[in-house]
């Protein structure tokens, strides 16, 4: 059976217990050192900001997180395991979903297929009922089907099913990754500046989606943004990075008033 | 005003992911498979079914299991002809050197070891992409090539290399006459492209679709990357091997390794091009195309009373087949599925364009 | 596998003899590689009918020889190549511009059929022997280090100098000349050199006029070899190993590969082929880059490339 998204009133927002923590990570690309020693915890529930200026790491971080680069130095515990590195398809697995910085959608596939992507793996049917199309692959087809359903509904995507997401404009295939991500059902959502090129009502918009998840599902987010306000009213605790070393952390107003924080931003000879 | 889908409202999830939804669509295409079994059984000429209705269904086949790995995986192969072969081979040992195997069972066991065999060479795209695993699957092609022509064995040691498929006795019912042996094709392609219609419009074909366009992104989102190409190459060439299996068995008769050479790649690459990359219909329509322009190309001169020699008409079919391709890519580069499908888009607001 | 050691030990000249041939030949397949690099870096289109370019030139500089001297057929066939790569550029590359690579790819299938029918039909398809006035006779060199010297044949040393003379001029071209810096801008990033100012179409005509002469010159060499004749339209199979091996756009590499192909394709027809029933050449090369590849997915001199997303 597949649990739902059902709109209820919102339930009290609680910040558990560490889900998942980064400790002394270091990485870097033949001798371009891209993350040094970089340590912060994630908790349960909440929404964590990254932010620093370009070039600072925070994408890396984010690849780290994944599985995608591997760290040469430090561990990252998840869920109480502490590993070293895993495949990307493997962190997958354990729930942790996002979304990319330059839109990494399914050009040639519609809306629909592209959100259904993202439920590859919680279908089971094997290869000989999907070559018949039958029985429980047909069932399964259309349970799933009902759940990315619901997600365009969550999205108000729903006019937009059957185009293809290459003919789509920037801010929609922005909503459709969110649908992908959102579709594998994330413990952990990871989102690589969400609201980049968009105008204001589209960012309004998305903050509104990233709460909603936030809230009624109890998703924890990890988000990269660049426009300062959004971070400051949406996120619970902001890491900051520089040069690939983290310089603070903190709620938003502890981290605003850093004055390494504004060194780093406006600039400040080193 | 024929076709319309007003008036024609889905109330299932079932109905919307139905492999016809429109239905005109579904009724054109019982109207062609009446055709195909009905109405060509009572009409067509030896001829028709020896030299294009049999060969046509063939290699549609052999180009729905490369369009599998190439239009929907992405996975660029130079290869489908050994494959052929390996299925081809596979069925000619299993029946010498089997007695009382069924020959359906011949087949399908073709077909799983050109399976196998497709899964060897598909290892490569692990690590390399795109043109370089092109230039990998030519390996494939001439490594097979020699093994069927240096290995006596797989030829079980005739002087000439040139071996015969047994007669087509299945459960006791012998499939002798052209007409017969059509059927006997037909029925197995449209299974088959059923099958591939079915695994491309669900969860493998998603799959496979998501690591064609994005593979870094479909392995993050939990498609392991390697499982889903060797699964595309597995299926294709289990396509392929059946496809080489019938083209030995049922249309040639007897072959040497050279039937299944780098231009039997080629061609049916040619035939996934210009009908349409990640199109079934493409196919067929593909296939159709370019087995049908080489005859008329014969054909046409002779017609036309101006006699050439074989050699100017080899080297005349050359030019005009290549300047075809091209032609074709630049008219439009997604093939005749694209064709069609656009021609739908306007036949559906016809007459009122806006 | 011990025997073959113990015959190279034995006989260290003949063995000197095998490598010298598998460099020579080598040589040659850098030479076609060489015209796919040019186009591959240039264009980013994989260019199937380089094989049937270097059939078409050498077919032209034959018969045009048969009514003028040396040097007047060899302009006339540089002529045909520049007017070759007008037309391609101008009926093919123009019309198909940004579309996918495998559609190009497609595309230049469809000109290596069309120029091989057209080159037949126009300059008809026997087996023609293409004189360069070198002598063709081995001789023995090394006389005094190994016993009984080692066999090399003149002609081949003639193809060696030429390819190694055609690639310094390549070199000094990219490296020195204001176009080679507007080619290797389209090699690095089309775009970005197009919105700075450098002709697209034009660059192009360049690289495919290019790239048709260096098919020139392998057909000469191959077919003074050989004889001018279809199957050279096959000695593009040749390459593509090398071009794995190398990478698809490095001029280095090419010829680096094309050597390591040459080599180990002569030493394992000569020690091992017999062996396991002969005609190994067809696919030994594929092989061996692919061993290669399983080890440097990059080929020998590609960058590592760093996956971003």
């Amino acid at each position: 059976m597949i649990t739902m998204y059902v709109p209820t009133s919102a339930p009290e927002r609680t910040i558990g217990d560490v889900l998942l923590k980064v400790d002394d990570i270091s990485l870097s690309f033949g001798g371009v050192k891209a993350l040094s020693n970089v340590s912060f915890d994630i908790r349960q529930g909440e929404i964590r900001a990254i932010i620093g200026p370009n070039g600072a790491g925070k994408s890396s971080m984010l690849n780290c997180i994944n599985g995608f680069y591997h760290p040469q130095q430090g561990t990252i515990t998840y869920k109480g395991v502490v590993r070293r590195q895993m495949r990307p398809h493997e962190a997958a697995a354990q729930g942790i979903a996002r979304t990319f910085q330059n839109i990494a959608l399914f050009k040639g596939m519609s809306t629909l297929d592209n959100i259904m992507t993202g439920r590859l793996l919680k279908m089971k049917q094997n290869f000989f009922l999907q070559a018949l199309h039958w029985g429980p692959a047909q069932k399964e087809e259309i349970e799933h089907r009902e759940f990315v359903e619901r997600i365009i509904d969550f999205l108000e995507i729903q006019s937009i099913r059957k185009v293809p997401v290459g003919r789509l404009p920037y801010g929609l295939q922005k909503r459709v990754e969110l649908g992908r991500a959102l579709a594998a059902e994330p413990t952990l959502l990871l989102l690589d500046e969400p609201m980049a090129g968009m105008n204001v009502e589209e960012k309004e918009d998305m903050c509104r989606f990233i709460l909603d998840v936030n809230e009624e599902f109890g998703t924890t987010i990890a988000l990269i943004e660049h426009d300062m306000g959004v971070v400051m009213d949406i996120s619970d605790r902001v890491v900051v990075l520089d040069y690939g070393r983290k310089i603070a952390d903190g709620t938003p107003d502890e981290v605003r008033n850093d004055q390494r924080v504004i060194d780093a931003y406006l600039g400040v000879q080193h | 005003m024929i076709y319309r889908e007003t008036g024609q409202f889905k109330i299932s999830y079932a109905a919307d992911q139905a492999i016809f939804p429109i239905r005109q669509d579904l009724i054109g295409m019982l109207l062609i498979l009446a055709v195909a079994f009905i109405g060509i059984p009572l009409l067509a000429t030896d001829y028709f079914y020896l030299a294009i209705l049999i060969p046509f269904l063939i290699l549609s086949l052999a180009a729905i299991g490369l369009n599998l790995l190439t239009g929907y995986c992405g996975q660029l192969s130079l290869g489908t002809g050994a494959f052929m072969s390996v299925g081809a081979y596979a069925a000619y040992n299993l029946a010498i050197r089997v007695p009382d195997l069924n020959l359906l069972v011949i087949f399908l066991m073709a077909g799983g070891i050109a399976a196998l065999v497709g899964v060897v060479f598909g290892l490569p795209s692990l690590r390399i992409k795109g043109f370089y695993l092109a230039v990998a699957t030519l390996a494939a092609q001439f490594f097979i090539d020699w093994v069927f022509l240096r290995i006596k064995w797989f030829t079980n040691y005739t002087p000439s290399g040139s071996v015969s498929a047994p007669a087509l006795d299945i459960f006791g019912y012998v499939f002798a006459t052209p007409r017969q042996h059509y059927l006997f094709v037909l029925v197995i392609v449209v299974i088959m492209a059923l099958v591939a219609k079915n695994l491309v419009r669900g969860r493998i074909g998603r799959a496979w679709m998501a690591v064609r366009d994005m593979d870094i992104a479909a392995e993050i989102i939990g498609i392991p990357l390697l499982r889903t190409k060797l699964l595309a190459f597995a299926v294709s060439s289990f396509y392929a091997g059946i496809a080489g299996a019938l083209w030995a068995f049922v249309y040639l008769g007897s072959w040497e390794p050279y039937a299944f050479g780098i231009d039997r790649s080629f061609q049916i690459l040619f035939m996934i091009i210009i009908g349409g990359l990640g199109s079934i219909l493409g196919c067929f329509l593909g296939a159709f195309f370019i087995s049908i322009v080489p005859i008329l190309l014969n054909q046409v001169p002779a017609a036309l009373g101006v006699p050439i020699s074989t050699a100017t008409a080899s080297h005349l079919e050359y030019m005009i087949f290549g300047a075809l391709i091209i032609f074709f890519l630049i008219v439009e580069p997604h093939g005749f599925a694209r064709l069609w499908q656009i021609g739908k888009e306007k036949l559906r607001l016809w007459p009122f364009p806006h | 596998m011990l025997s073959v050691f113990a015959q190279i030990y034995e006989q260290p000249g003949f063995f000197v003899e095998v490598v010298l041939g598998g460099l020579m030949a080598g040589v040659l397949y850098a030479l076609v590689a060489l015209g796919f690099v040019l186009i591959f870096k240039a264009s980013g289109v994989f260019n199937f009918a380089q094989g049937a370019m270097v059939l078409f030139a050498a077919l032209s500089l034959v018969r045009l020889m048969e009514v003028m001297p040396f040097w007047a057929a060899f302009l006339a066939s540089c002529a045909i190549m520049v007017a070759l790569a007008f037309a391609i550029e101008r009926l093919v590359l123009r019309p198909l511009v940004n579309q996918e690579g495998i559609v190009l790819f497609m595309a230049t299938l469809g000109i290596a059929f069309f120029l091989d029918g057209f080159g037949q039909t126009i300059w008809g398809s026997e087996v023609y022997t293409l004189e360069l006035g070198v002598p063709k006779d081995p001789v023995f060199i090394l006389e005094s280090v190994f016993e009984g010297g080692v066999l090399v044949n003149q002609l081949d040393i003639f193809a060696a100098v030429v390819a190694g003379a055609l690639v310094v001029v390549l070199a000094l071209f990219f490296q020195k000349t204001k176009i080679g810096l507007a080619l290797r801008a389209v090699a690095d990033d089309h775009q970005a050199a197009q919105s700075i100012g450098v002709p697209l179409n034009y660059i192009w005509l360049i690289v495919w006029s290019v790239a048709g002469i260096v098919a020139l010159v392998a057909g000469m060499v191959w077919g003074a070899k050989l004889g001018v004749q279809f199957s050279l339209a096959l000695v593009a199979l040749k390459a593509l190993p090398v071009l794995i091996l190398g990478g698809f756009t490095s001029v280095p590499g090419a010829i680096v590969g094309g050597l390591i192909i040459g080599v180990g394709e002569k030493i394992a027809e000569v020690y091992f082929g017999s062996q396991i029933g002969g005609g190994i050449e067809n696919w030994f090369a594929y092989v061996l880059a692919l061993v290669f590849l399983l080890f440097r997915p990059q080929g020998l001199f590609g960058e590592k490339i760093i996956e971003r997303v």
